[in-house]
């Protein structure tokens, strides 16, 4: 290998290290186990929708809805217990049925109806920020609301729910690991072996790099694309629920922002150990990657807005290392 | 009429490197004159049309154009000077997102003089003179993209003819036309001729070039192998020509086979084909020659399920054999070595391993997890087996030459035993040598299965098939024992002879 | 004669009125033109429009039109400046008598309020500075609001304490209570702000209590959280509470919602205090205001809305669950007497 493979290949975990020892010495308290157990918790939900994306991206489409989704999951879920009074098994029912419905919708739309997968996930996005207001008119859920007839919503997030965004394993130090932290590493250890060691995820990927070749090859080349949106739908409800259990409430928000992170995660992730393709490994590099930036500069009193800017310089250092260095970049 | 050549070719060459394309041709167009350029694949003439239209520079020889010195260096230059050319690919030739007469005057809205200001009513006006000339009955406000390939096809000729050229290179512009279209662009094309423009008709068509020509020129491997100018026309000939007899070194011993492996029985592939009936017998060779455009690929497709006939029936077997995409057919134990690896055989993000693997995914996994120890093991066997060049399995392919590809593409779908093997142009962009390879493991490996081959060069045929049928007009037209092959009667069933001239 | 056949209409209207709202409105009592007969038609022309405090102030301009009588059209440009501006042109055009502007940026909204003042119809702005003298200016205060809350803070920590601050720049309420903010913290030279952050990206309290969270394990001296938002509150809170410090650090903050109130009430819940102004009664008051001006009546330049402080013991002894509970224990919550002549039928009033 050469100087440049090398760069290739292990630049960005370099820079990952990096990074950390800068804000070991930068920033106090950045080094603890609570700290790092916090950098996962804090990317757990836009991690959860990146390692969603990524099944998408696998196959050479793109999925825009997944941060509408995760709302639309988090009042679906606040709806279901607030209003209708039903315990949390139902609200996560609930919850990933949509996922999964939203995603099958969106499978449809672009394999069958032939739209373009970013012009198809968009329309779905719209389409669900409208959605998760209309019942309860446009308000915010919580326990004690007033329904728009008037009545008022007794139910209340059952406490096992809430536990999903609030309870801690233990782990060497007693109430460490939240909830989420455990779902983003069971998620990421899924799809990372759905995608390398099935023989399904490397038929997305064949699909993703050459559909017809993937036809000719025998593979359901139309049911492969749907299930990587149904993945997707699902993953990003699956966040959703998180962010219900964490908030405690069902908010009304178009997810935008959960969106274009968990998107820049899985774009930064192309760029890990020089795999030039989406993968699960990488997205969730890419997750952490963000976090600690995030984690970092945030103690150091850095502005919301030059997280922004920091954010944007990683996604396109990323991309520069993913389609000019490594120079097989198909996307 | 040898003296009045509008445009002469003397001694033009070529070289892409080491690789010589164009040796040394001379060719001449006479107004009024269709003159119908023949050559398989590889024999030079797209070279040729992008030297004559200014893409490439030549690399020897002189040109003339009216008595004048023609040595175009851009594509615009050639057109000013009156040599037009109207390329392959239709989508070259026209903006899809404009309406017609905005695309009939579009190279009048660029360059030097063109008012800034863009004048509907003008642009009209300008367009409706171009279109009364051709006698074009297309709505001029259509968009181009509503349009059918054969009007976007009239619009990209009535666009380049908008120059007033003196010669008119049209390139293969029926290949993507039905029947009914292709008359329309004839009657164009006569109508031209009749203005007096020096036409190039480039084709493998010959129904084309029997309703068309006026003179043929063969070439082969980057020379004119033959021209053709006397009335009638020596069809048959000129094929001769373009296909060449060449000696062949390893004679076949042709075998025969008294098992069949599939039947097919009034298989319809086109709309309006006379019905293909043959069979393929377990350890035989066939192969399924014929020109481009006859229907090899779409019987190809059709016998692996990736398209449906339009009438009659298949056997496996003894079975019925009716697969409705490709997984049946692999089900079935039908698997097809796909025409162009490059978009439909390699997997570009996959290396060497995983390409090979593609198709037998299900049979290398337990509980739906690939066995990669096995995956490794077959992909290692069958580069061993196919001598497939690289440093090792996980090699990408875009690391291969050519040919390797072409042998690991054979060596995916030699992973597992076939009952019937079918390769559409194995051979395509295939040096001689791993060409000689795959022929030779195909013959030797050829026990327990059916193999059928589809090429386009006889030589291809003769050297690997026991059987060789040949294929015109979406049907086959004749049959050879490859051991004393009637070459006049096979080349004449090529050219769409006797059998067939009414067709 | 006439007067026989107004009174008649006006009962008739009154009992259809009452059937639909359950309460009678006082068409009878003699309100001064046009509000002698129903139908004055009025627009809201939004700005921000998701989130509770603004689907609250809503039902406030509903209600408080409904006890008037008043048409009501809404225009909703959702955070489009542009839009926004050409939604006062759409309601010029419907022919309204008056225009409530409900947030909105000055430059993009000073033109187009002022083209509705020259169609003679009569606006009122609420929290957003038209630069206009004909328009009335309606706004909570957003000064009291935070002044409200630092006071409760003084009062239970002293004037002695380490804080962590949220704040985003440029976002107008915000940056008014930024003022007062800073001006306590000259008064009070032993309030030191260890650490400043915000984000509005959203789900903002998620984002919120990310930043937080990285914040308190800089910071671990920090004592007092001055969120003087109630989404960032909400995220303080579930950072403090996934810290585990909710027993060493209070929070005060600014707004109220249901969701909030429950949070609050929690046990040992951090959230200590905040100031509000009842969303429901600035649109009220918006309302009013602009009635007012229409029966040629002055509401002054500058209306303004008091703020009432809730504290989290207050919530807890007089057991209030949510907003209505919150009305109906805190009087000075429910109502404000504001724009309040003596013809104006109080919506509250049951």
């Amino acid at each position: 290998m050469t100087l440049r493979d090398y760069a290739i290949r292990y630049g960005f975990i370099v820079l990952l290290f990096g990074l950390v020892a800068y804000f070991a010495i930068a920033a106090d308290g950045f080094v603890s186990p609570q700290s790092a157990v916090f950098i996962f918790q804090s990317v757990a939900i836009t991690g959860v929708l990146a390692l969603g994306v990524t099944a998408t991206l696998v196959v050479g489409g793109f999925d825009l809805s997944i941060g509408s989704v995760a709302t639309s999951a988090m009042m679906a879920s606040a709806y279901v217990m607030v209003v209708l009074e039903q315990n949390a098994f139902v609200a996560v029912i609930v919850c990933l049925l949509i996922g999964a419905i939203v995603g099958l919708i969106n499978g449809w739309l672009i394999v069958y109806m032939r739209v373009p997968d970013l012009l198809a996930t968009l329309g779905m996005m719209f389409l669900l920020v409208g959605l998760q207001r209309i019942p309860t008119e446009g308000r915010s859920i919580a326990t004690g609301m007033t329904m728009p007839d008037g009545s008022v919503a007794n139910g209340k997030f059952s406490d096992a729910f809430l536990a999903l965004g609030r309870h801690r394993f233990d782990f060497f130090i007693p109430n460490l690991i939240p909830v989420s932290v455990v779902v983003l590493l069971v998620l990421a250890l899924l799809i990372w072996f759905f995608l390398e060691y099935t023989r399904f995820g490397r038929m997305m990927y064949a699909v993703g790099s050459n559909e017809r070749a993937a036809e000719l090859a025998g593979a359901p080349v139309k049911a492969y694309k749907i299930w990587a949106y149904i993945i997707s739908g699902v993953f990003a409800s699956i966040g959703g629920i998180l962010l219900a259990a964490r908030l405690g409430r069902g908010d009304i928000a178009s997810g935008n922002n959960l969106l274009l992170d968990a998107v820049a995660a899985a774009l930064i992730g192309y760029a890990v150990l020089g795999a030039a393709k989406p993968n699960a490994f990488g997205t969730a590099v890419g997750a952490l990657f963000v976090g600690i930036l995030l984690q970092g500069l945030t103690m150091m009193n850095a502005p919301y807005y030059t997280q922004d800017f920091v954010k944007g310089v990683v996604l396109v250092v990323a991309l520069v290392f993913t389609f000019a260095l490594s120079g097989r970049g198909r996307r | 009429m040898v003296g009045n050549a509008v445009f002469r070719v003397e001694g033009l060459r070529k070289s892409f490197g080491r690789n010589e394309v164009l040796g040394g041709i001379s060719l001449e167009l006479h107004s009024g004159e269709v003159t119908v350029l023949m050559g398989a694949n590889g024999a030079g003439k797209s070279t040729l049309v992008k030297i004559i239209s200014g893409v490439y520079e030549r690399g020897g020889g002189a040109m003339t154009l009216a008595g004048q010195d023609f040595a175009p260096n851009t594509p615009a230059e050639a057109i000013r000077a009156g040599v037009v050319t109207v390329h392959q690919n239709i989508n070259d030739g026209v903006v899809a997102d404009l309406d017609v007469a905005t695309n009939l005057t579009l190279d009048r809205l660029s360059g030097r003089g063109a008012p800034t200001i863009f004048n509907p009513a003008r642009v009209r006006r300008e367009a409706k003179a171009v279109a009364d000339r051709m006698g074009l009955a297309i709505d001029l406000k259509a968009r181009v993209s509503d349009l059918s390939l054969a009007d976007r096809q009239m619009v990209a000729i009535a666009r380049a003819l908008a120059h007033q050229p003196k010669v008119l290179i049209l390139d293969e512009p029926t290949s993507s036309l039905s029947s009914a279209e292709a008359d329309r662009l004839f009657a164009l094309v006569d109508r031209l001729r009749g203005q007096g423009v020096a036409i190039l008709y480039i084709s493998h068509r010959m129904s084309d070039i029997r309703r068309l020509a006026d003179r043929i020129v063969s070439m082969r491997d980057g020379i004119v192998s033959g021209v053709f100018d006397s009335k009638p026309l020596d069809y048959e000939g000129a094929v001769n020509a373009m296909l060449g007899r060449k000696i062949h070194l390893d004679r076949i011993v042709a075998r025969s086979s008294a098992k069949a492996v599939l039947t097919v029985e009034g298989l319809r592939i086109a709309q309006g084909a006379r019905p293909i009936s043959m069979t393929l017998g377990d350890g035989e060779v066939v192969a399924i020659t014929g020109l481009v455009g006859v229907g090899k690929t779409a019987l190809a497709e059709t016998l692996f399920g990736v398209r449906k006939p339009f009438a009659g029936t298949m056997t496996m077997d003894g079975k019925p054999y009716a697969p409705r995409s490709a997984g049946d057919a692999i089900a079935a134990g039908v698997f097809l070595v796909a025409k162009d690896r490059a978009t439909s055989g390699i997997v570009g993000g996959f290396n060497i391993e995983r390409n090979i693997s593609l198709p037998f995914l299900k049979r290398m996994s337990g509980l739906n997890v690939i066995k990669r120890r096995l995956e490794r093991a077959t992909a290692r066997r069958q580069i061993e087996e196919l001598g497939v060049v690289c440093r090792s399995e996980k090699d990408e392919m875009s690391a291969l030459s050519g040919g390797n590809q072409q042998k690991v593409m054979v060596a995916r779908w030699m992973a597992q035993d076939a009952r019937l093997f079918v390769l559409d142009e194995p051979f395509q962009g295939v040096d001689i040598s791993a060409r000689r390879d795959i022929a030779a493991k195909l013959r030797a490996s050829a026990n327990g299965r059916a193999t059928l081959l589809f090429v386009t060069e006889i030589d291809e045929a003769l050297e690997t098939a026991d059987r060789i049928l040949v294929m015109s007009e979406h049907t086959i037209v004749g049959e050879h024992r490859n051991a004393d092959v009637d070459m006049d009667r096979l080349l004449a069933e090529v050219a769409g002879g006797p059998l067939h001239s009414a067709a | 004669m006439n007067i026989t056949r107004r009174v008649l209409g006006k009962v008739a209207l009154a009992l259809a009125g009452a059937s639909m709202l359950m309460q009678v409105p006082a068409f009878a009592a003699d309100k001064p033109a046009p509000f002698d007969k129903p139908g004055v038609k009025i627009a809201l022309v939004r700005y921000l429009s998701t989130g509770d405090f603004f689907q609250a102030y809503l039902s406030g301009v509903e209600a408080q039109s409904k006890a008037l009588g008043i048409d009501l059209r809404v225009l909703d440009s959702r955070q489009d400046a542009a839009l926004q501006s050409d939604m006062v042109d759409q309601a010029i055009a419907l022919g309204v008598q008056g225009i409530i502007i409900q947030h909105g940026l000055t430059e993009s909204m000073k033109d187009a309020a002022q083209r509705a003042v020259d169609a003679g119809i009569k606006v009122v702005a609420f929290d957003v500075n038209v630069e206009n003298p004909k328009i009335p200016q309606i706004e909570q205060s957003d000064k009291d609001l935070a002044r409200l809350a630092l006071e409760q803070a003084v009062k239970d920590n002293g004037d002695s304490w380490n804080a962590g601050y949220v704040y985003v720049a440029g976002i107008a309420p915000l940056d008014r209570r930024n003022e007062t903010w800073v001006d306590v913290k000259k008064q009070h030279s032993g309030i030191k702000e260890v650490a400043m952050f915000g984000t509005l990206d959203n789900p903002i309290a998620n984002s919120v209590a990310n930043q937080a969270r990285s914040v308190l394990s800089a910071h671990p001296d920090i004592n007092v959280m001055f969120a003087p938002y109630d989404e960032f509150a909400k995220g303080v809170k579930i950072a403090v509470d996934e810290a585990g410090l909710n027993k060493k650090i209070k929070i005060y903050s600014a707004d109220i919602s249901t969701s909030d109130i429950s949070a609050m009430r929690e046990p040992d819940s951090a959230w200590a205090a905040t100031a509000a102004t009842n969303p429901a009664v600035v649109g009220q008051v918006s309302v009013r205001a602009l009635a007012q001006l229409l029966a040629g009546e002055d509401p002054g330049h500058n209306v303004i809305v008091p703020p009432t402080l809730i504290t989290q013991k207050e919530l807890i002894e007089k057991d209030i669950k949510n907003m209505e509970d919150l009305s109906a224990k805190l009087p000075q919550f429910a109502h404000a007497d504001v724009a309040m002549p003596a013809w104006m039928p109080n919506p509250n009033a049951k």
